[in-house]
């Protein structure tokens, strides 16, 4: 058996990954950052789809994610990819062509019509659509995973009544690899928010799981029959705070016209009840849905094709071709008037990146001897930042071995710090955050460990030191105060700031912003002098929310005296 | 006791002496009792010791004989099987959490045996559902821990060859993202990633990051971080120690044509630049010329994506109290061009104060460079 399917790949090329194998044709579909275009891939003499997404407007790892989620599925009724590769600063996913566009497309063209006074679409149409939408979704949390956007405009519809369940992108593991019974909850805020379950919403400590799939699955089933989600009038704040205090909504919520939900029959009320519970716990799995007597009035894929596809536009129908051959360079957009239109901005200075690279910016290098040593005037101290255990060992003398820096200045003392002579331990001030806010007096030497940095040593020049404190959280997020003193002259916000990183009291990644806020608060009449700034992403724990006044994700950097 | 769960017991007993060498009356009467609620619902009703022996023979049928037509699908069909009771095993199920117990089994046969490196060997040619419940196995396995002791990281130490397939994976595409998931999973240990860093695995990753496949590229650059940032000492050493080697490449991954390496690899490096434990290699970096150049290049690339990676870069470059003399001078001699430029970058940016501030420090220190 292996064998026999291993021949047959063989006479079909597998599918390429280069661009000028491929054709592109109409614009089907399109998103915020990418688009989807029909395609002729020439070396398999085959139709596809290819999903273009563009790299300059999407966070990388979220499209990683995405990739991955997909990669890790095989179900006929979720949408995979053959092939991804680069192309410029583009994505290209090559997919199955599924010509008819979403379930979406074909209820605004009925509505266009003014075919849904009566309820969009009928209700064997409706359960032959939903009962695929959940075989793929029974596969997905099977596999632990969420799919997190289940909507209308996901189900898309291939010409031969084909049912699959597309953008996995906000799709996320639950468990790789682990404990399923156990790490099936997730924390994020992700999806579309008529279609989200509240308990996404109020992002409950204990998180959520598969469960919500099936809310959004019922808010769907309601979508089909009425062409919208309750509440799809409010804008998604309201649209939070309704799904949140009124009790869950059914067939009719929203519905202007009784008429068009009369139609529909006691199960499948029924059907949606059972999904739009609030208590995740009371709403039935993917794989118990299934067995609803609803689901027996579905039908076969030739049964879409008969009752749903016949009339339904084409994407030929519906695409316009963008005006310039896609694939050679820029950009494609929408442009003001909805068209497809190709934009060379990126490109149209230099023609791509081979020319540019003969261009690059001009960059003298002089010949190194031509110039004596004479480029730093500063005169260094150690010790700058007080820790409360010992002062750090001298520097001026053996840390060149560790540390080859400026090969010009080799008798010159070196400002940086080698990480390991230095003690990792801070002046370390534990209180609770609620006692900082942002006035100067705050930062008072309510800490056990000696003051820092009074105990001026003999300044080459007469510039006394300013001390300071910068206040910020820890790894652990304790608040730590950093005491230390600042001579003008003497010491510079870059020596200072690679002292404490090196010292393990700032992250790397926040040295060149605490560098910057010390340069200017030590040289400006700030009144009080302190300033609170925003620290780099990730100095913070998952699901903690960045806050100015307790300082999480935060610094603070004042003067606690000045000689000024 | 009623006598229906006892009987249970006594089959289960019977079932475990035939297969174990551990004389089961060991065991409590509660934990049989518990054993034996659980094979109730369990779809895997076979021992640990069984499965593998089940397995080997299946493997030994698939892999070593040449067998073909009904035998060759009856084998795989039981491999499937096999492997499905193993996950459920391992990893427990919807309805009831692993036991500790039999995963302890399992674990044993499995170090005791050749079927990791077996299936491994022959991952390609199992189907796609059985890739993702061997990886599911793999990884649950690596993440063993009694008490203090990781018992699959020590045995994964000792066959280093498990080490290398993974690694060799990435050049297959079918199984490619299941060894990555695995390789990442053995590199959270602090010994299997220097067993990755002391052998030439480490630099095959600057060739599998360029691969024209963008999600096993893209994965295998995930591995790659991963290396480089999870153990910042053991890393830190072995860039040091490997430096002349380790940069030219690395410098090949920032010039690449492909944009999505370029992009990755940049904000890689600021991210390793930045890290205090790389102090050395930092202070080594930002003294040579040639490195500030790329950075000054990538400022002005055609993506802004790419700029803004190169911005992280190339202010470290300048926020340095002891630039190096040919730094100084390039930085110099573009002064006024710097400052220019600088002034005008990236100004639609106003909603990111740590780049404001950060790119206002840069300009006044760059305007007060003095030769």
């Amino acid at each position: 058996m292996a064998s026999t399917t291993t021949a047959a790949r063989e006479e079909i090329p597998s599918w390429p990954v280069n661009k000028d194998d491929y054709e592109l044709q109409e614009v089907i579909g399109h998103g915020a950052t990418a688009v989807v275009q029909a395609a002729y891939c020439k070396p398999r003499k085959e139709v596809c789809a290819i999903k273009r997404i563009s790299l300059e407007s999407t966070n990388q790892d979220e499209l990683l994610k995405e990739v991955q989620a997909m990669s890790q599925c095989n179900h006929p009724n979720l949408v995979y990819f053959y092939k991804a590769f680069v192309v410029k600063t583009e994505v290209w996913l090559i997919m199955k062509l599924l010509g008819r566009g979403s379930v979406l497309d074909i209820i605004k063209h009925k509505v266009a019509k003014d075919q849904h006074k009566l309820g969009v679409l009928e209700e064997a149409v409706i359960a032959t659509i939903l009962r695929e939408c959940l075989k793929g979704l029974e596969y997905l949390h099977r596999n632990g995973q969420i799919h997190r956007d289940i909507k209308a405009g996901n189900i898309l519809l291939g010409d031969d009544g084909t049912v699959m369940l597309a953008d996995l992108g906000v799709s996320s593991f639950i468990a790789v690899g682990g404990n399923m019974a156990r790490d099936r909850t997730r924390h994020t805020f992700v999806g579309t928010p008529c279609w989200m379950a509240p308990e996404v919403m109020e992002q409950a400590v204990s998180g959520y799981d598969t469960k919500a799939d099936i809310w959004s699955f019922g808010i769907t089933a309601i979508e089909l029959a009425t062409g919208k989600a309750p509440y799809h009038q409010y804008p998604p704040m309201k649209v939070l705070l309704l799904t949140l205090q009124n009790e869950p909504p059914n067939l009719d919520t929203g519905v202007s016209n009784k008429n068009t939900t009369k139609k529909y029959s006691k199960q499948f009320r029924k059907m949606i009840e059972t999904c739009l519970q609030r208590d995740p716990d009371k709403r039935p799995s993917a794989a118990q849905l299934l067995k609803d007597p609803f689901f027996k009035k579905a039908k076969s894929k030739e049964y879409l094709v008969d009752h749903l596809l016949t009339n339904a536009p084409t994407f030929k129908d519906r695409a316009k071709t963008p005006k310039r051959v896609v694939g050679s360079s820029g950009r494609l957009h929408k442009n003001d008037e909805g068209d497809w239109e190709w934009s060379d901005d990126e490109y149209k200075e230099s023609g791509g990146r081979d020319e540019k690279k003969n261009k690059e910016i001009k960059i003298s290098i002089p010949i190194p001897a031509a110039q004596p040593a004479n480029e730093s005037t500063e005169v260094t101290k150690n010790g700058k930042i007080q820790t409360s255990v010992s002062k750090t060992p001298s520097l001026t003398d053996t840390d060149s071995s560790t540390t080859p820096v400026s090969p010009t200045s080799p008798t010159h003392p070196s400002f940086f710090h080698p990480p390991t002579e230095l003690t990792p331990t801070p002046t370390k001030v534990k209180r609770s955050g609620s006692d900082v806010n942002a006035n100067g007096k705050k930062a008072e030497r309510t800490s056990s460990a000696p003051v820092a940095a009074n105990t001026p040593q003999p300044a080459p020049t007469e510039t006394l030191p300013v001390n300071l404190v910068l206040r910020l959280r820890n790894d652990q997020q304790e608040l730590n105060d950093i005491k230390f003193a600042f001579t003008p002259n003497q010491d510079t916000p870059d020596g200072i700031a690679q002292e404490m990183v090196s010292a393990g009291l700032v992250s790397g990644m926040d040295k060149v912003i605490v560098a910057a806020k010390l340069s200017k608060l030590v040289s400006s009449d700030i009144k009080p002098p302190v300033v609170t700034f925003p620290l780099h992403q990730g100095s913070l724990s998952t699901n903690q929310v960045p806050d100015e006044k307790t300082l999480f994700g935060f610094a603070q950097l004042s003067i606690v005296d000045s000689h000024k | 006791m009623d006598s229906k769960t006892g009987d249970l017991s006594n089959n289960l007993e019977q079932q475990r002496s035939r297969t174990l060498s551990v004389p089961v009356r060991n065991f409590s009467t509660r934990l049989l009792l518990r054993l034996s609620k659980m094979s109730i619902f369990k779809k895997a009703h076979k021992s640990p010791a069984d499965i593998v022996k089940s397995l080997k023979s299946v493997l030994h049928v698939l892999f070593e004989q040449q067998t073909s037509g009904r035998k060759m699908d009856k084998a795989f069909e039981d491999l499937m099987k096999n492997l499905a009771s193993m996950k459920s095993i391992m990893c427990g199920t919807d309805q009831h959490e692993p036991q500790s117990e039999l995963v302890a089994q399992l674990s044993q046969e499995l170090y005791k045996s050749e079927i990791i490196d077996i299936i491994l060997k022959n991952l390609s040619r199992i189907d796609f559902e059985g890739k993702k419940d061997f990886t599911q196995i793999f990884n649950t396995l690596a993440r063993r821990q009694i008490g203090s002791r990781q018992p699959t990281v020590e045995f994964l130490c000792k066959k280093k060859n498990i080490l290398d397939i993974l690694v060799e994976g990435y050049n297959d595409p079918d199984i490619a993202l299941n060894c990555g998931i695995m390789l990442r999973e053995c590199i959270r240990y602090e010994s299997l990633a220097k067993i990755v860093f002391e052998s030439e695995n480490f630099f095959k990753f600057f060739e599998y990051v360029e691969m024209s496949t963008f999600d096993i590229a893209s994965d295998a650059f995930a591995t790659f971080k991963d290396l480089l940032t999870r153990h910042k000492v053991s890393c830190s050493e072995f860039l040091i120690k490997n430096y002349d080697r380790v940069f030219p490449a690395y410098t090949r991954l920032l010039e690449s044509e492909n944009y999505v390496t370029r992009r990755q690899s940049l904000k890689l490096l600021g991210e390793l630049l930045l890290d205090r434990h790389n102090y050395t290699i930092m202070t080594r970096y930002i003294s040579k010329p040639e490195n500030l150049k790329i950075m000054m290049n990538n400022l002005r690339d055609q993506s802004r994506n790419i700029q803004f990676e190169a911005f992280h870069v190339f202010k470290v470059f300048v926020a340095n109290p002891n630039k190096t003399k040919p730094i100084l001078d390039i930085l110099l001699k573009n002064q006024q061009k710097l400052v220019d430029f600088l002034s005008n970058f990236h100004n639609d940016r106003s909603d990111d104060e740590q780049f404001n501030e950060e790119k206002a420090y840069l300009i006044k220190q760059i305007k007060e460079l003095r030769g």
